[in-house]
Formats: structure tokens, sequence, C-alpha cells
């Protein structure tokens, strides 16, 4: 390790909050047990009639259950189609029928439970801590933060937590929004700039008014949207419920009908056989899990700490047509790193590699940490560093497109004012670099190459060529002059988020188009597309250009998702069918998009597109198994249940006595429903595939197998029964 | 030995079928598209006249609603014309057998069973109908009732395919329909039928003496010109009582294959143009695999006992062409017979059965491929959520509101069937005319209603159900079949129509695979609706062993 | 203008829909099929000097039993068959040759030769009982002549 590596490892970390100690949630929630006491409560409580009623399916089965069990007790209230005989029998039926309204409330509890464990992982992160609350006579006074209001304002000093909400009023610093947004650099706070509760101040000190009550904070609103029970059907739900309700209605005028030529025609069909075949032809299977499948949706997002603000959004997602995906932050990181010096003319490597190193000293960007980095890997450390404090720097503009610093003979010798980290590492090291050495006055510029060539005294030979050959390789160059003259160039690569081509990937395989959007020149964007195997790409893209695309696509009728984070996209994300927006991001951002990651990758809009397809696949599959799994009930029940006509035997395939049959056929129907709340919570298991081979395996697993199961299971069922 | 003929037989028959209805459709797609043409130099000003008259803008683009109720009241005069005539058809010309007037239940049975397609008979014609009633009644809502189910079925087209302003004008349909296809196709098969030996005549029944020295007398009449639109328009209802059994409607094998040919013409035709009309031929071309693949699934139910020749049948027909017209009949709604369905071993009427709760397979003229549409709205969506994404048809999203509408046309099948069914046991209707029952007189009776709701007119109880009961229940089942379908129908389309379309990335509805899953789903669909009913009927006489029922 | 569309309009099209299809078409075939095809159009009448005797698609009754029968009425579903199986022909062959002493030999000739196939050219064969009995009409008037009420 050279002189430089304390510097190098000093700017990289941040250090620790030493204010306010907090206690660590568990995050994920996914560990929590839901406890089994107040989930059997509920699960009781929920088969009250009252509250049964919003699910119909279920809160016919109960009305069926009601009827079976006055057969049980008294078969004389309702003559003709019982007999007194078969009392135990009408017991069982009961019993079973009622085991599956509760296998249906235990679901939803279950379902309810778990989200509330979720929800309850998350508010960890807003948590109570002390806070330095400023008065009106400035004086501070130590307070709860859990007393602070929207208005008050407050001192946070180096090592605090940001107590709540707040917009900064005075000060500069840096702060650490990692346990928010996963990003473990800090990011630059200054007067106007939002703080997010639960993050830490890493360096100086601000004023800050608080923006939100507590409780009423944009994550607390975000966490109890995920809590609410009261969330509106999302459009399939809807579907799959109407669908269920015309299943019902069909069902049930059959049953009467039947119900009606027994009695017209003498068929000897007993009304505890009639309600238990019509309660294994409703769809209780879907009937029972439909609510959970959508609440567990909800919280497989909440856990990865993405909060949707409606089920329709994670639909949508899952309907994704087109998925628009920031070239910066997104699939790369959101710098470059500078990979090699190319000097020109007679200047040398050396020469180049310590001119930059120069030049980017008061650069304190990414690339400009990189430049010294490079630099310094390859052992150009300038003689001049020792009088870098006395130089003057011009920052970076967006109009000149260059910066430049400025080098004096150091007549005087200043430490800067402060005791700030950066002047004692200063010390530190100009100490290791020899002082005798005779400075010259020097002007050292770097930036675009076009804007130094325009003020460089001249263009070196191979100058545009060169420039052109890195930019058609997908980096980027940048030029350094000293005193007027470029000396080289410095070669500047775009460097991919690890795992990304992999997620591309993986959308390309379900279908789904990525665009990459850019700010670059089109081959840079070109060559990046092409690495990550993306086909459309748009470049030298304006703050406008999202909105531009999205409404572009959709008027194609494709489906948009999209990720932002500044007030310049709200309103791309607010157009967009599924918006993500990052959780660092502006109020705006938040407010337009219909999801918020908390973490603020924006690589996950491609986590959520998957969970919204699973959540749309395993809403199809328990659909199609519930409605596939009627056949085999039909045909064991229906053959046995007219007593009249002993000759429909010949057709009962399963072979087993009507008792037993009706029974097995009841029991398989109940338990079908706990055995499947492990798939309704965890989703349907998504490949990236096309649409195709997602629908083929799942059309052989749950719609043929929803027919064959049911034959065998009721004949196992049936065969145990009579062994019992 | 000569089993196996029958197949390469058949193959020769469909091949010429299929040709002949894609060549239909490329002119049908003309038709209603409003592609100039030269025989427009001909028919523009017969539709253009016809337009003054009735006073419509033909150019003026409907609703969903306008386009149903103009379907509507137009049907609600038709009927009552009809109806009309059959009350006072003895004060009426063209009656050279002086019958007298039909009773009201009568009149008004057979009013609404012509109007909505359905063609249930209860009564005889030759011994009942004048000519005029045989003609200006009868033969006039054949046309228009297979008129304007084209017309629905092209409006629905429309909206699905979302490449159309609008879902277009119910005038300006109905008239091409007439002028431009029913009146030249079915008077080119008319002639064709003259020439095979039916009459076409307004002179009174024939008396002779005959060779052992009695007297008969000879029903004729307008018959070719009925039965060409009868087969075409898949209306069914037959100038006698013995329908297509009758020599004067079907004397030869030519005639009897013609006729099938007939039937299944215009129901091939719909799914080519479904395809034209959608710019993706292969989305017709699946609907239609599929619909011919459950109607191979009724054909095979219904040869799976071999067909034995006995009474019932008619010699020069044969029991093979006896089973394969029943079952074409009923899967095409058309319900025509050509020999007695008590003739049948059950596993036939359980065929005939199937097609008539399908409706689909390949169903009526226009409304069969609108059936197909529901059922394809609901297995897409049902089982293409699997594919991860919102289930799309046509590119269009199913929203909430088109499974409700699907859900309301296909629940209402089974309920206006079961509902008199029950009805007609537990008030002793069914028993009064010998039908009270299981197994035979139920599935005589649930024949009735599943023929009445399909708009079939296969008819089981023939004359014996001129009862006020039944003629005032299949009446409501009837009009209750044809109106539902038609205007959820209309509305789904309509809503269809500026529906945003995606590129197809979930389950392709273009595919195979998706026409198997359509079958299946169908399949599933109808027997959970219907089979305890199949069981008490066809299937309990098969297991207690009856030839026939 | 509104009522005109929505309701005279719908009657207007019902009543020049019944002229056109109900009328107009049907008296159309007719004069077309009676032009071009008389015979079929009428029915197929079988005039035996100057008087209907019946048509051949019409089953009558053959009170003799020198004449082969069709199926009893309430045999066909038409209960009018003129055509009976191949088999049902061949099995009245023994009562018609003692009737008529015609040699079942020659009477087996003459049905097969009448006899069609129900599938154009395989299949169950048929026999038109009234044509076959014309032919034996008018090919064997010595024996038959007495039977018919209208013959030479």
């Amino acid at each position: 390790m050279g002189p430089y590596c304390l510097y190098y490892r000093d700017t990289v970390q941040s250090e620790k909050p030493t204010g306010a100690k907090r206690v660590e949630g568990n995050a994920s929630g996914e560990h929590r047990k839901p406890q089994l006491k107040p989930l059997l409560v509920e699960s009781f409580a929920r088969m009250d009639p009252r509250r049964l009623k919003s699910n119909p399916v279920m809160f016919i089965v109960e009305l069926s259950f009601i009827v079976v069990a006055v057969m049980a007790i008294d078969p004389g209230l309702i003559p003709v189609v019982s007999s007194p005989s078969q009392q135990p029998f009408y017991a069982y039926v009961a019993i079973i029928v009622l085991l599956t309204v509760w296998f249906s409330t235990i679901s939803d509890s279950i379902a309810e439970a778990q989200i509330k464990a979720t929800a309850d992982s998350l508010k960890q992160i807003e948590h109570e801590v002390k806070a330095r609350k400023v008065g009106a006579d400035r004086k501070v006074t130590m307070v709860s933060s859990k007393s602070l209001r929207k208005g008050d304002t407050v001192l946070i000093q180096k090592g605090d937590y940001i107590p709540i909400d707040c917009v900064v009023m005075e000060g500069v610093a840096m702060v650490d929004e990692s346990l928010l947004t996963g990003e473990s650099a800090p990011v630059k706070k200054a007067p106007t700039d939002v703080l997010i509760g639960g993050s830490v101040l890493v360096s100086d000190s601000l004023v800050a008014k608080i923006s939100a009550d507590p409780g009423d904070t944009f994550l607390s609103k975000l966490i109890s949207m995920v809590e609410s029970t009261k969330r509106p059907k999302t459009p399939n739900e809807t579907s799959i419920s109407t669908l269920l309700i015309g299943f019902t209605a069909i069902f049930t005028i059959i049953i009467i009908s039947i119900l009606w030529l027994s009695v017209s025609l003498s068929l000897g069909v007993d009304l505890s056989v009639l309600m238990a075949l019509y309660v294994c032809l409703l769809p209780t299977t879907i009937g029972a899990l439909l609510p959970a499948i959508g609440i567990s949706g909800i919280r497989r997002m909440s856990a990865d700490k993405i909060i949707a603000k409606s089920g329709k959004a994670i639909e949508t997602a899952g309907d994704t047509d087109v998925v628009l995906l920031d070239k910066t932050g997104t699939i790369t990181f959101g710098s470059r790193i500078a990979t090699n010096f190319i000097p020109l003319g007679k200047h040398t490597q050396k020469e180049l590699g310590e001119a930059s190193f120069l030049s980017s000293w008061y650069d304190d960007t990414p690339e400009g940490r990189s430049i010294i980095d490079l630099a310094y890997r390859d052992g150009y450390i300038p003689s001049v560093f020792c009088s870098i404090d006395r130089a003057s720097a011009v920052e970076f503009s967006a109009v000149t497109r260059v910066s430049s610093v400025k080098l004096e003979n150091p007549a005087l010798f200043l430490l800067p004012k402060g005791g700030g980290r950066k002047s004692q590492r200063m010390t530190r090291m100009r100490k290791k670099v020899q002082q005798d050495i005779p400075i010259q006055d020097m002007n050292i510029t770097k930036g675009a190459p076009d804007a130094i060539a325009q003020s460089a005294r001249e263009v070196p030979a191979g100058f545009d060529e060169k420039v052109s050959m890195i930019s058609s390789m997908g980096e980027t160059a940048m030029a350094v002059a000293a005193g007027g003259e470029i000396i080289g160039l410095i070669r500047l690569k775009d460097q991919l988020k690890p795992g990304i081509k992999e997620k591309i990937d993986s959308v390309k395989a379900m279908g789904i188009t990525p665009i990459m959007i850019t700010g670059d020149q089109p081959l840079t964007a070109k060559s990046i597309a092409s690495e990550v195997d993306i086909d459309e790409f748009v470049s030298k893209a304006k703050p406008e250009t999202k909105i531009e695309v999205v409404k572009r696509e959709q008027s194609n009728g494709r489906i948009v998702a999209m990720v932002g984070d500044g007030t310049n996209d709200a309103p791309a994300l607010a157009a967009a069918d599924a918006g993500l927006a990052m959780g660092s991001g502006t109020i705006a951002a938040k407010e337009a998009a219909n999801m918020v990651d908390l973490e603020s990758d924006p690589s996950k809009i491609i986590r959520v597109i998957i969970l919204g397809k699973q959540l749309l696949m395993t809403r199809g599959a328990v659909t199609t198994f519930s409605i596939s799994n009627d056949i085999a009930k039909y045909f064991a029940i229906v053959p046995v249940m007219f007593a009249a006509l002993p000759v429909l035997g010949r057709i009962n395939v399963l072979g087993l006595p009507p008792e037993t049959t009706v029974l097995a056929a009841l029991v398989f129907n109940a338990i079908i429903i706990p055995a499947l709340i492990p798939l309704a919570t965890r989703g349907v298991k998504l490949k990236p595939q096309n649409a195709m081979a997602i629908f083929m395996r799942n059309m052989l697993t749950y719609g043929v197998g929803g027919i064959i199961l049911p034959f065998i299971g009721i004949e196992l069922i049936g065969r145990i029964i009579m062994a019992l | 030995m000569s089993a196996l003929l029958y197949i390469p037989f058949l193959a020769l028959i469909f091949a010429i079928v299929i040709a002949s209805a894609w060549l239909l459709s490329r002119y049908l797609f003309d038709v209603y598209t409003g592609k100039k043409g030269r025989l427009d130099k001909l028919f523009d000003p017969i539709d253009n006249f016809i337009y003054r008259i009735i006073n419509a803008d033909p150019l003026r683009q409907m609703s969903g609603w306008d386009y149903f109720f103009s379907v509507l009241v137009f049907s609600a005069f038709s009927a009552a014309l009809c109806f009309a005539i059959l009350l006072f058809q003895g004060y009426l010309p063209l009656n050279p057998q002086h019958f007298t007037g039909l009773s009201w239940s009568l009149a008004l049975n057979t009013a609404i069973s012509f109007v909505t397609n359905t063609n249930l008979q209860h009564y005889a014609g030759e011994t009942t109908l004048s000519y005029l009633s045989q003609a200006a009644a009868i033969q006039f809502l054949q046309f228009s009732s297979a008129a304007i189910g084209l017309c629905v079925a092209v409006a629905v087209f429309r909206g699905f395919s979302g490449k159309f302003k609008g879902i277009g004008n119910f005038y300006y349909d109905y008239v091409r329909t007439i002028t431009r296809v029913m009146l030249p196709i079915a008077a080119i098969a008319a002639i064709v039928l003259v020439a095979a030996g039916l009459p076409q005549t307004f002179s009174g029944y024939i008396t002779a003496n005959t060779i052992g020295g009695g007297s008969q007398t000879i029903a004729i009449g307008p018959i070719a010109s009925l039965v060409s639109i009868m087969q075409l328009g898949t209306n069914g209802g037959g100038y006698f009582g013995a329908n297509s059994a009758s020599p004067f409607q079907n004397p030869s094998p030519f005639t009897n294959w013609f006729e099938v040919y007939l039937m299944v013409l215009f129901v091939t035709a719909m799914p080519f143009l479904f395809g034209r009309m959608a710019q993706n031929s292969r989305e017709g071309h699946m609907l239609l695999i599929a619909m011919y693949a459950i109607y191979a699934i009724n054909m095979a139910v219904a040869f799976y006992n071999v067909m034995q020749f006995g009474p019932g049948m008619e010699a020069s027909i044969g029991a093979f062409s006896s089973t394969f017209w029943t079952v074409t009949s009923t899967s095409t709604m058309t319900g025509s017979l050509n020999a007695s369905l008590a003739s049948f071993n059950p596993l036939v009427i359980l065929a005939a059965l199937m097609g008539m709760f399908v409706q689909a397979a390949p169903g009526g003229i226009g409304v069969g491929i609108v059936y197909m549409l529901m059922y394809a709205i609901l297995a897409v969506f049902i089982v293409g959520l699997m594919a991860g994404r919102t289930p799309e048809y046509l590119g269009a999203k199913i929203l909430p509101s088109d499974i409700k509408r699907a859900v309301i046309v296909f629940v209402s099948h089974p309920i206006i069937i079961l509902i008199p069914l029950a009805i007609a046991f537990s008030t002793g209707a069914a028993g009064a005319i010998g039908s009270g029952s299981i197994p035979n007189g139920f599935t005589r009776v649930l024949y009735e209603f599943t023929s009445a709701a399909a708009n079939n007119g296969s008819d089981f109880l023939g004359t014996a159900a001129n009862t006020a009961f039944f003629n005032i229940s299949t009446g409501v089942v009837m009009l209750l079949g044809r109106f539902i379908a038609m205007a959820i129908m209309l509305i789904i389309a309509e809503s269809m129509l500026k529906r945003p379309r995606a590129a197809e990335i979930g389950m392709r509805t273009d595919s195979l695979l998706f026409a198997g899953i359509l079958v299946v789903s169908i399949m599933i669909l109808v027997v959970l609706a219907f089979l305890p009913f199949m069981v008490l009927g066809p299937i309990l006489s098969l297991l207690q062993g009856y030839g026939a029922i | 203008m509104k009522t005109m569309e929505l309701v005279k309009t719908p009657l207007l099209l019902a009543i020049v829909s019944m002229l056109i299809c109900g009328i107009a078409y049907p008296i159309a075939i007719a004069l077309i099929a009676g032009g071009a095809f008389p015979f079929q159009a009428n029915g197929e009448q079988i005039t035996i000097n100057g008087t209907v005797v019946g048509s051949h698609l019409m089953a009558q009754s053959f009170n003799s039993s020198v004449f082969f029968h069709p199926e009893p009425a309430n045999f066909s579903a038409s209960g009018v068959d003129p055509t009976i199986t191949l088999a049902y022909a061949e099995s009245q062959i023994p009562a018609v040759s003692n009737a008529t002493g015609l040699s079942s030999s020659l009477l087996v000739g003459i049905v097969n030769n009448q006899s069609r196939y129900t599938m154009f050219f395989f299949g169950t064969k048929y026999v038109n009982v009234v044509n076959l009995n014309l032919y034996l009409i008018n090919n064997y008037p010595a024996i038959y002549s007495k039977f018919t009420g209208h013959s030479a």
C-alpha cells in the first residue's frame, strides 16, 4: 500500500453514527412466524356469517352447513328428502362442510397476519429517537422525535439520526441514506433538500424544518397502505369473482333443479348428498384462497421493500410490454471509471497521468476520483502535489464543459480553514512528498474533447481519430490540456452493474422489450445497449424524453413500466402504467408513481414485473385447478346420488359405496384448501421464459393435474374412510 | 367392407364445404366492408331503393344498444306480421286447402319460433298451414332471422377486431345480407333442389287415383324455396311435419348431402370471415378448428354404437346418413330431421343434446361463432392468467365487464333450460303429454327445452307439444335464448371497439394449443352445467338397455 | 325523427322483407322451376292415360299381392316413404312370383336393377317401390292390366 491508501479509504468509508442508538428491527419480516393463538381466534371470528358475506362462495357453503346441520339435529324437520337412519352421516357431512369454511377463514387470517408482520418490520425504519428541538429563542432542547410536529425546527448534528421527514434550512452536510436506499455513498444535502426520517447525518450539522407529523410521514403513509384491509379489488380479482358468482349461479340452479325433479319424479335424492355435491361443485378452492393470494402478492412486494400503492399496480406490472431503463444508475453505475491515459504528441503517459491527477484533485465526482485512482495505481504522483492546496480550481460547468486547476508557486503555506477531515488528510500526505521541488505556474484544464480543442492553441495530430475511436467503443474520452496545450486523453468507461445483463435477459425471455434511456451520444449508447443485449435505446435524452417515450409506446397499445426519482420524472411516472419511484427520490416522484422502492434500487423494476406475473399466474392456476377439480367430483357423486336408480352404479368409476364417495369428495374438497395455502401465499414459481412456455407448464400442472388429482385423491380418501 | 369408404366420402364432402365456405367468406367480407365490386351496378340501386322506402340512413354508426334495439324491434314487427298471417290464414288468399287459422298460442309459438331462428314446430305444416303462411310467414322469417344472425355476427366481429370505426349499421348490414347474400344463394340452391326433385308450385294439393284403385292426396306447394333457406339459414323448420324425412323435402342421396352441405356452408364461412375482419386469418382458423373438433366429438359419441337401419328411418337415406344428419342439424342449430328421433339409440340423442348445449360447434348461422367468441373470452380468461399476464383476446385486455357479460350469456343457457324443465315435471305438464317419466319422457322434455333455448328447433315432442304450457314456455325460452346473447355480445363488441390493442405476447390465441384449450374448456363447461341431466336422460336409457328412446 | 328511426323504419323493413322474401322469392322460384323443371316442380306426378295416379316420390298402397309393397305407414318417419331396403324388396319376391307367375330369378334381376345405393356408390341399397311396380306394369301389361284401374 502506498502513501495515499489512507486518503482513499477515508473517502469511501462513512463514519458510524455516534448519536442516538436504536434497536435494529428484523427488516425482512419473512422469519416472523405469526402467532398461533390470535390466528385461531381471528379465523373463528371470520366465520361469522356477517363477515363472511364479502366472500359469496364461502357464505353459501356456510348456508349449506346450516341446512345439513338441521338435518343432523332432527331429520324430521326436513322430510321427504332425508331419512332418520342417516343422522350420523348428516353429522359427518355437516362437520366437513364447516371445516371447509374454517379452512378458508384460516387462509385469510394467515395472509393477514403475514402482511401485518411485514408492515411491522417496515415500521422499524422509522423509530423513536432523541431530537434537538430549536425553540423560538434558538435554545436547543432534547425531545423525543414522537413529540415533534410539522413546522418545528430541529438541529441535527454529525452522527444524529434524522428524527422525521424534514427540509434543510441552513447548512450543508453529508447524509447516509443507506438504510433507506441501500446506497452506501453519503449524499450531500443543502438548504431546501429533503431529509428522510431514519437516515443518518455523517458530517457537519444542519438546521431543518419538520415537514410531517409523526405517523403522517410519507413512509408511514405508505406502510399503512400495506396493512390496510380495505383494498379495492384489482381488475382481475373482480373478473375472477364475477366468474365465481357465475359458476355459483349455475350450480345453484342445477341443485335446485335436481331437488325439484327428484321430488317430482321420486328419484330418491337425499338433501344432504345434494348439499355435499353443491359444496363440492362450488369453486371453494379459489373462493377460499382468492383473498389470500392478493394479500400475499402485496406482502411479497413489501418483503422486498417495495410498497405498492394498490394491488392493481402489481397486476399492471405483470402485464408490462415495455420497460424503460435509465442507463445511468440502472444498467451502469452512476459514474464512469477512468481506464487509461492516452498521451498525444510528444507527451508521455507520466506527464499526462500527473496532470490528470492534479486536474482531478478538486473534482469530487466519482469520475474525478477514478482518475486519481488510476493515476495513483500507475504511479503518476506529481511532485508538485505539495502545493495543491494553494491551487485555485474552476468547477465543471455545463456551459464550458471543462474544469481547470491553476497552480502557483507556493510562497506561503496555509492550511485550509477549519479542522475538517480533508485538511488533516492533506497534511498527512504533504508530509510524505518532497517539498524542495520548484514549482512553476501551471494551468491544467480537462473536459469534453471538443470544448478543450476550442480553447487549445493547437489540436495535435490524431486527436479527432482517437476521440471518435473511444466513443465508438461506447466509452467516453476526456481531453487534458496543460498551459493551453493538449497533452492527451483520459479514457472513461461505463461500468455495468453486476447481474444486470442476466436481469435484462430474463425480461427479454418473458417477451418484454427493454428500452434504454441515456443522455449519451448515440454511439456510446449503442455500445452499452449491445453489451447488455438491449435492442432499443434512446440517446441524447432530455428530461422530457421519458414521458415522450411512455406516451409513444402507450399509443401503440403497450403497457409501459419505468423507474424515476427526480421531480422531472414525475409526469412520466404518472403516465406510465407501472411507475416505480425510488425511496430516495423527491416527494413529487413518489406521489406520481404507483410503487415506491424503499431501497432505491432501480433495477428492482424487473423484480416488480416478475412479482406481478407471479400474482396473476397464481390466481389463474388456482382458478383453473378449482374448476378442473369439479369434473372428478361430479363423476364421483352423480352416479351415487339417485337412490332410486341403482343402475347408475354401472358408471360409478370410483367404485366406492355412496356414503363413502360423498364423504371422500367432501374431505378432498376441504383439505385441498389448506394444502394450497402455501402455494397461495408463496405464489406459483416463475422461471423467466416466454409466456407460451410458462403457460404450457402451468396448464399441465394445474389444468391437467386438476382434472386427474381429485380422482386419485377421492379414491384414496374413500379407501381410508372404508378402512376406518 | 364399405365402412372404410365413409371416411374418404366425408373428406370429399368437407373439402368441398371448406373450399366453398372460404370463397363465400371472401364475398361476405366485400359485402360487409362495402368494398366496391362489379355486382354493385346490379345491387346498389335495389339497396338504395329499400333504404329510401324504409327511411334509413345506412351510413350512421350504431351503438351496441342501437343495433340490438333495431334487431329487436324489427324482429317484433316481423313476428307480429307472421302471427297475424297464421291467425287469419283462413281469410287470406293462397289457401287452396282452406285451412283455418291457428290457435293463438300455437300461432304465437310459431311466430316466436321462426323469428328466433328456432323453428320448433308444434304443428304439421302440410295439414295446418296455407301456402301464404308457408311462404309469407315461414319463409320470410327464415330469411330475416338468418340474416339477423349474420348481421349481429358481423357487428360483433367489427367490435372484436378493433379494426373498424364502429360496429356498423343494422339496416345497411341487413339489406345487403338479404339482397346480396341470402336471396341469390337461396335462389340458386332452390333451383338445384327443384332439379333434384323437390316440388315448387302454388297449385293445390294433388288428388291421385292410385294404381291400387284408392285415392291419395299429395301435399305439395312452394317446397324447394323453403327447404333451401331453411337449411342455408340453419332454420330447420320444414314444410312437412316429417321435415326432411319427407320424400318431397329430401328425395334422394343427392338432396340429402346437398342439404347437409347447405347446413354447414355459412357456419363454416363465418370463422373465415372473422379471421379476415380481424386481419389475422389464423384467429379464424383456430375457431373453425375448435368448432369442428367439438362437432367431431359429437359425431364420435353418436357413432359409438353401430347404427342399425330400423323403424323411423327412410330407406333411401339409411342409418349412416340419418345419424350424420341428426348430429349436423343439432350441432348447427338447424334442427331439421331426416329420420325420427325415436329411431336412434340414446347416444345419438346425447350427441344431439351436446350440440345444443354447446351452441357453437359450429352453431347457428352467425350466432354460433358469436357463442364461440363468448367461450373464447371465458377460456382465455380462465387459463390465460396462467401465462402471467392479464389475458388478451385479439390484443384487447379482458376486462371485468367482459367477464360479467360473458358469464351472463353462459349462465343464461342452463337457467332457461333447467327452470322450465323442473316446472314441466312438477306441474304435471310433461305427464299430460305422456312424457312424465324417466328416462324417455325426461329426455324428450329436456330435448324440447334445450332445442328451444339453443334456438335449434330439432323437435322430439312434435305436435304433442301443442299445449298451452309448452307453446308459451318454449316461446319464452326461445326469446330469451335468442336475444339475451345477442344484446350482450353486441355490447361486449362495442366495448372492445376502441380498446387499446397490444402486441400479443401472452397466450397466443392464434395457436393450435388455444384451439385445443377452447375445446377442452367448452366440454368441461358443458359437462359441469348439464351432466346430471344427461345422466337422467339418455345415459340412463343407455344403461337400462334401451335400443332407442 | 327519433321515433321514425326506432319504430317506423323497422316496421317498414319488416313489410318490405316479407314482400321480397316471403312473396316475390317463392313465386319467382316457382316460375323458374315451372319453366325449367315442370316435372319435378309439380311433384313428379305419374300419369297413366291422363289420370294422375300418384307421385314417384310418394308411397301408395298397392292392395294386390302382385305388387311389391312399401313399409306400413308407421314404419318410416314420413309415413310416405316410397323406398324400401333391397333386403325387404327381395323378401317380397316369392310372394310376387307366386301371384304373377314371374320367375324369382327374373324378379331378382328386376329388383336389383331398380335398386340404388344410399351413399351414391356404396352403403346399403334401396328400391323405390312405386317405380318398381310401374316397371312391372309397363313391362308385363298382360299380368298387371287387370290390377290397375287405369291400364291401357
